[in-house]
């Protein structure tokens, strides 16, 4: 007896029952069923690199408001969208992101430029100024008409000298200011309540900052080429590091407590592991000018540095080289720059007086995504990271246009470096300093770690 | 970790600090476990902690590696992870064969005495479902010999008279989309990525039509044509003509990509090899040539047959590896694609060769003289010398000489004969592959999965110049560089990373296969071959270096005869 069966597909369970439903489908992962399954991919993948090209819009808005250059912009904690900054003009401007407006606006805060600025607890903004005074406001009235002349401080701490930057304590009621030493103040007494300084030190201090986690310990970095480590609990400065050129700006990492950041006169950023200062934790390259103001990103995964150079850098983490590069025809130098606290945006103020708010991913829509949506963007990425080494798709990625500027610059810089590294070699080669192992640049950048 | 900013006076003084933090974590075992009281974390952990989303909930996979050998802590978790992640979706795809739902047909017999070819059409017809006993058709057709042609998914058949009768219809639902007579000869007809185009190769020109049978274009590039392919995934129609030329055209930008001279004269025989997209041609001296856009000569080149190549097939079910042939001197051979030298098996057809053709599920039909015969997988790809055919399957004779074309129907069991009074579908169970993806071709698709699919055909286009008779090259590494290793002149700094490894000793041997010595000896065998050759540059001695090679302890007539001084020869 011969059994036979034939091939049939049942069309009812092929075929959408009703007609709104989505037709079913089946699938059938066998490799012969899918020929060329692989350069298929690869051209999804070059696709989804040059929609990440066309897409790329990172510029969203410009708050304008202040006269003079934006020194400092500063974001409120626990809130998504008020953002201060402050100007050259002496103005100090609250904005709301999501609104792109004012909140507050209080003009002449200081007389000279606004340096430092940080929110309190309760809707209080502490403001230090090079005319010698940290006032304390109140803007937490949403009334925008603050920016009448008569607005007055709640509070006014006087002090000898001019102030470079504020910070305030994580929890407590404490802020610390960096002038010519740095100075613990509480919020209720009008006089320091500690003075922090190097034993030898007679810098001046530019920049404070406290750890976000182990919240008393804070760095500051000074004119002299060093940054100091200090303990508000022993009330003394811990460690002193000495580099090659000075900072301009230094930041805590969010996530890794011991992680520091700092923005380099010499066109780089380092990271520090504070348990080992000896060698910079990467060394971060692209901007060919000094580097003005850093800060981390939320995640501490990535984080944005504005330079002297006119343009805004994004970077990842442990990565040194290829950052996002934002900049536009009338950006001027950038002189401070913060991620908002949702880690989409960025935000960088620069000498042209306007305040800019930018995406941090330059491609990303804004607005309602849908699942769907969602999910193939989610594919594409995948895509780009998995196909970043094949030549065509890791170039569209990686390629920026760069203003002619700063390309010149570039080119002059790696020019430079090329010459500098050939004579290195060809001393190395004829004389006795050939005998020795290159040293790692890594391990160049500190000078000296001083207690 | 040790703790530094935990304690109140967390940073020390350089004097006094420990000398075992940096110690302590290189000399740590293997098993032990990370200290529990780590200061700095837990002074640490209240402020920060990620996000329940981005922990690890998840222990790694069994048997994956642990990549030991690498030094570098960050490259190596993220190897495991790569590898933990690769060994996960392996254990899922093999879960996805549940997603296979259908059965493959099959005949079953019992016992030795009874045999499947004895089974007819009427019996599998009559035992077949009702859905599939559809699939037993004779479509009677005046206008000459027939040739057919089935769309990627099965649903459509398109058919084309030598007369110029051109039919394109939905087989299942008996939907007639086009009907033209169009008075001149007709010689080949293909469907394009979908239902909604074909092309006709006519008496002079290929022409296409769309789905209604308007003609679209008419492509006067292409001379005389006698055979036509679509390679869906490049979008690309290939033609070759009486003139010998195989000419590519792009159907998606419209431009003549490329026509190849094949110096082959006219020619009759083409097929397409659905995994690397190369086309194959049968001549008429008997050679079978492997062409792809990019080389302007044939990939491969192959004596086949001694007299002219009839019909050229090639395997799907095992990724192009095996071709048939048909040749006018009556045989049948099976060839190996990635081995040419000689075939794999061949026997001769009774009634002379005629069209040959693979299904899905690697079944080989065979139309020889008055019937078409089928055989089945593993016994056709088997090697076998003495020169007999396989176990036949199923035979089924058709009374219309000549059988021009054999089509199976993609996702069904159905073998359609083209033949001089029309077609005529049979059954062949198990030919079909049962399981379709809708990701790539469904028979049951809407008018919008049908839109869809044809715009993300367009962005997946692959580009013509990626053919090649390899298609897993595309993401492949590429082929070491010819960096020589160990030159002085190079500074450390711009060594390749590999070779500062080994300068340093710390460069990873562990993978490189150790057969240096063999490469050594032949390095230096061929070393003193150079140096021979070099010596006697320019001094014009051939005869004395002749004689030298010549000098071994074997006495060789020749060497003596040359040796020898001329007048002891006289």
């Amino acid at each position: 007896m011969v059994k036979i069966s034939v091939l049939q597909h049942a069309p009812s369970s092929h075929i959408a029952l009703r007609p709104g439903d989505p037709a079913p489908t089946s699938r059938n992962l066998d490799p012969l069923m899918h020929p060329f399954a692989r350069a298929r991919e690869r051209t999804r993948a070059l696709n989804a690199a040059k929609m990440d090209r066309i897409f790329a819009k990172p510029f969203v808005d410009s708050l304008e408001g202040h006269i003079d250059a934006v020194e400092v912009l500063c974001r409120k904690p626990e809130s998504l969208t008020t953002v201060a900054s402050g100007s050259w003009d002496g103005g100090v401007i609250l904005h709301n992101l999501t609104h792109r407006s004012q909140l507050a606006r209080i003009q002449g805060a200081h007389k000279g430029k606004v340096s430092g600025l940080c929110f309190t607890s309760g809707d209080r903004l502490l403001s230090c100024g090079v005319d010698r005074n940290v006032k304390l406001w109140d803007v937490g009235s949403g009334d925008p008409n603050v920016g009448s002349s008569d607005h007055t401080p709640l509070n006014v701490f006087p002090s000898k000298s001019a102030f470079n930057s504020i910070d305030h304590h994580r929890s407590d009621p404490l802020f610390a200011t960096a002038s010519n030493l740095v100075q613990i103040w509480d919020e209720t007494k009008s006089a320091p309540i500690s003075n922090l300084t190097f034993p030898t030190s007679t810098e001046t201090i530019t920049a404070v900052r406290f750890n976000l986690s182990e919240s008393s310990v804070l760095a500051s970095i000074g004119s002299d080429r060093t940054f100091t480590l200090y303990d508000i609990r022993t009330g003394k400065a811990e460690r002193r590091v000495v580099m090659q050129m000075r900072s301009n700006a230094l930041s805590w990492s969010p996530t890794f407590p011991t992680s520091l950041l700092l923005a380099s006169e010499d066109h780089n950023l380092y990271t520090f592991d504070i348990r080992k200062l000896a060698v910079p934790t990467q060394i971060y390259k692209a901007h060919v000018a000094a580097v003005m103001s850093c800060d981390w990103s939320p995640t501490g995964l990535e984080f944005v540095s504005g330079g002297w150079d006119r343009t805004v850098r994004i970077w990842k983490e442990g990565q040194g080289t290829g950052p996002e590069v934002y900049h536009t025809k009338r950006m001027q130098r950038v002189s401070s720059s913060i991620f908002s606290a949702d880690a989409r945006f960025v935000l960088s103020g620069s000498d042209d007086g306007n305040v800019r708010i930018w995406k941090s991913r330059a491609s990303e829509k804004l607005g309602i995504i849908t699942a769907r949506e969602r999910a193939a963007m989610e594919y594409r990425d995948s895509l780009k990271e998995r196909w970043k080494m094949d030549a065509q798709v890791g170039k569209i990625s990686r390629n920026r246009h760069l203003p002619k500027p700063v390309h010149q610059a570039s080119k002059l810089k790696r020019t430079m470096l090329e010459a500098r590294r050939v004579k290195e070699e060809r001393r190395r080669k004829h004389t006795r300093a050939g005998e020795t192992k290159p040293k790692a640049e890594r391990k160049s950048v500190v000078l000296a770690e001083q207690t | 970790m040790d703790s530094l900013i935990a304690q109140a006076d967390a940073i020390r003084p350089l004097a006094k600090r420990r000398k075992l933090s940096g110690d302590i974590p290189h000399r740590r075992t293997k098993n032990a476990q990370p200290s529990t009281t780590d200061d700095t974390l837990n002074s640490v952990v209240k402020h920060t902690s990620l996000p329940k989303s981005l922990r690890v909930t998840e222990s790694l996979p069994e048997n994956v590696p642990k990549h030991t050998h690498i030094a570098n802590p960050k490259l190596r978790s993220e190897l495991i992870r790569q590898s933990a992640h690769a060994a996960q979706s392996k254990a899922l795809l093999k879960d996805a064969e549940l997603l296979l739902t259908e059965d493959a047909g099959k005949i079953e017999v019992e016992g030795e005495m009874e045999k499947t070819w004895r089974v007819g059409q009427d019996e599998i017809a009559r035992s077949a479902g009702q859905e599939a006993a559809k699939g037993r058709r004779e479509w009677k057709l005046d206008g000459g010999p027939y040739k057919s042609r089935y769309s990627r998914n099965g649903r459509h058949l398109a058919v084309v008279g030598k007369t110029g009768h051109v039919a394109t219809f939905d087989w299942q639902a008996g939907t007639l989309h086009a009907e033209l007579q169009l008075q001149e000869t007709c010689r080949d007809i293909t469907f394009f990525q979908d239902q909604s185009h074909f092309a006709v190769a006519q008496k002079k020109y290929v022409y296409i039509y769309d789905r209604d049978g308007v003609e679209l274009h008419c492509l006067k590039a292409h001379i005389e044509p006698t055979r036509l392919e679509f390679l869906p995934y490049h979008w690309l129609l290939a033609s070759v003509g009486n003139g010998g030329y195989l000419k590519y055209q792009d159907t998606s930008t419209g431009q003549l990509l490329v026509e190849h001279r094949t110096k082959f004269g006219a020619c009759n025989t083409m097929a397409q090899n659905r995994h690397n997209a190369v086309i194959h041609l049968g001549h008429q001296n008997g050679t079978v040539t492997l062409w792809t856009p990019n080389l302007p000569h044939p990939a491969v080149q192959l004596l086949a047959h001694l007299g002219p190549v009839v019909s050229v097939s090639i395997d799907q079910s095992t990724g192009g590896r095996f071709m048939s042939t048909t040749g006018q001197d009556g045989t049948v051979k099976v060839w190996d694609c990635r081995n040419w030298k000689g075939a794999v098996r061949e026997w001769s057809a009774r009634g002379g060769g005629g069209e040959v053709e693979w299904s899905a599920k690697g079944s080989l039909a065979v139309a020889t003289g008055g019937s078409v015969n089928i055989y089945t997988a593993p016994t056709v790809h088997q090697a076998f010398t003495p020169k007999m055919p396989p176990p036949l399957y199923i035979t089924h004779p058709i009374p219309h000489r000549p059988l021009t074309s054999l089509r199976f129907c993609p996702f069904q069991d159905i073998l359609t004969i083209g033949h001089s009074a029309g077609l005529s579908s049979v059954l062949v169970p198990g030919s079909g592959e049962p399981n379709f993806d809708s990701a790539e071709a469904d028979p049951f698709e809407t008018k919008k999965a049908r839109r869809e699919r044809e715009v993300k055909g367009l962005l997946e286009k692959i580009q013509p110049d990626m053919i090649s008779l390899d298609p897993e090259f595309v993401g492949s590494l590429a082929p070491p560089s010819k960096l020589t290793s160990g030159s002085t002149d190079t500074p450390f700094a711009r060594l390749p990373r590999l070779e500062r490894l080994r300068t340093q000793g710390k460069a990873d041997e562990t993978e490189i296969a150790n057969d240096s010595p063999d490469e050594d000896h032949s390095g230096k065998k061929q070393d003193r071959e150079a140096r021979e050759k070099r010596k006697m540059r320019g001094k014009g001695k051939s005869m004395k270096r002749y004689l030298r090679k010549q000098r071994k302890n074997v006495i060789d007539p020749t060497a003596v005869w040359i040796s020898l001084p001329i007048y002891t020869l006289l």
